[in-house]
């Protein structure tokens, strides 16, 4: 990912050059495998994680039905509200194939939003994705009830 | 203080005895001074309607007092609610930061009081202000947890009995003091009708009217009106597995 495409992901098209800029310097951009988890509910993450190509497997984990939705979403920013609240994420992500991703570490970024305090705009931007695809879960729970197969994650990022 | 319906209007966000309270409403002065001037004060009457799933998003709705359910359509028409917004909770607040359409259909369930502050305004309010973008961002936090748990409390029910008692014990982490005469008994307040029930389990309400039936000829259960009272706690939390 470079600055040029920064439109296709949720957390960069908010922000301001400048922060952009100090993100570019501390991010990590590697090929997860499929079968990778990406999020692992339960573990609290020390990065964010961001979908730049490929799909993965978002799912709320339950004794008897879990609940599953996939996305293709380039640019999908993961673990934005563990990382701001400090509470064990309730979601697993998987890739389902191939995936391009990019890295922010944890401290780096609370440093940041400490810094310019303006860019909560941004997260809240996030957040509002995440809540969007929490409700559609949620609905499609509701509609079904039943579980959509899960794929199995082989190891974490 | 002016009175509608059985409630104070809470005209002035800076006196208002609740903030401290609420999860958006706790700002400093300067936020708070800010808010008072871009919101508007409204009061509603039970089933208005606040906005609709689908509508473009006009603004936000700060619910002051009262409660209110989130509905959304099934792509089969059937209505599901998503969650009951308790006083202090922003609407429509997804909506309004992502620049979508509403998400869901907001009716109140009992008079309420919104404040209404317009996107273009509270867009600026959150950018100007960066404890807003903080309350916003954890009562984004929050409603997302609130959806997990939603999912996961689904997710763990077999049965529509074993659905509906989770959600009457969940009811009775709030009861009515004035209405325990027997301490073994725990009265609430119930505001949604077995239709609404209905749509927040995913059930018919055949089903629920069958179900509640069951549970008051087992003794579980007394249901008068608004008011129900919870007669056998163990009971229903045998039917609870997990």
């Amino acid at each position: 990912m470079s600055l040029e495409n920064v439109e296709t992901n949720e957390l960069y098209a908010m922000l301001p050059p400048h922060v952009r800029q100090e993100l570019e310097d501390h991010k990590q951009v590697m090929t997860a495998p499929r079968g990778t988890l990406l999020l692992d509910h339960g573990v609290l993450p020390d990065r964010l994680v961001i979908l730049n190509k490929g799909s993965v497997q978002i799912t709320v984990p339950c004794k008897r039905h879990s609940a599953s939705v996939i996305s293709r979403q380039a640019g999908k920013v993961f673990g934005m509200r563990a990382v701001m609240s400090g509470e064990l994420p309730e979601i697993d992500v998987v890739c389902l194939e191939p995936c391009e991703i990019t890295l922010l570490p944890r401290e780096i970024f609370l440093a940041l939003l400490k810094n310019y305090p303006e860019i909560y705009f941004a997260v809240a931007k996030v957040l509002s994705a995440d809540l969007q695809i929490a409700d559609c879960i949620l609905r499609d729970h509701l509609r079904r009830g039943a579980s959509a197969p899960r794929v199995r994650a082989t190891r974490p990022v | 203080m002016a009175m509608a319906y059985n409630f104070h209007i809470i005209e002035n966000c800076l006196k208002c005895s609740f903030r401290e309270q609420r999860l958006f409403c706790d700002l400093p002065n300067d936020a708070l001074s800010k808010l008072q001037n871009i919101k508007a004060t409204s009061v509603y009457p039970k089933g208005a309607m606040l906005c609709l799933e689908g509508q473009p998003a006009r603004g936000v709705f700060v619910l002051c007092t009262g409660r209110a359910k989130l509905t959304t359509t099934s792509a089969e028409g059937k209505s599901i609610i998503l969650r009951i917004a308790e006083p202090g909770e922003v609407l429509g607040l997804t909506a309004v930061v992502s620049g979508s359409p509403y998400e869901a259909t907001i009716e109140t369930l009992e008079p309420s009081q919104a404040n209404f502050i317009s996107q273009a305004d509270f867009v600026h309010f959150v950018q100007e202000h960066p404890d807003v973008g903080m309350k916003v961002a954890k009562q984004l936090t929050h409603n997302c947890k609130c959806a997990y748990g939603e999912i996961r409390a689904i997710g763990l029910s077999n049965s529509v009995p074993e659905k509906i008692a989770k959600l009457v014990l969940k009811w009775s982490e709030n009861p009515l003091d004035f209405a325990r005469k027997n301490p073994r008994e725990i009265a609430i307040r119930v505001t949604l009708t077995q239709e609404e029930i209905a749509q927040f389990v995913g059930t018919s309400r055949e089903t629920v009217s069958r179900v509640l039936g069951d549970f008051r000829k087992k003794g579980w259960l007394r249901i008068k009106g608004a008011t129900w009272t919870i007669l056998n706690k163990p009971a229903l939390q045998s039917l609870v597995t997990t």
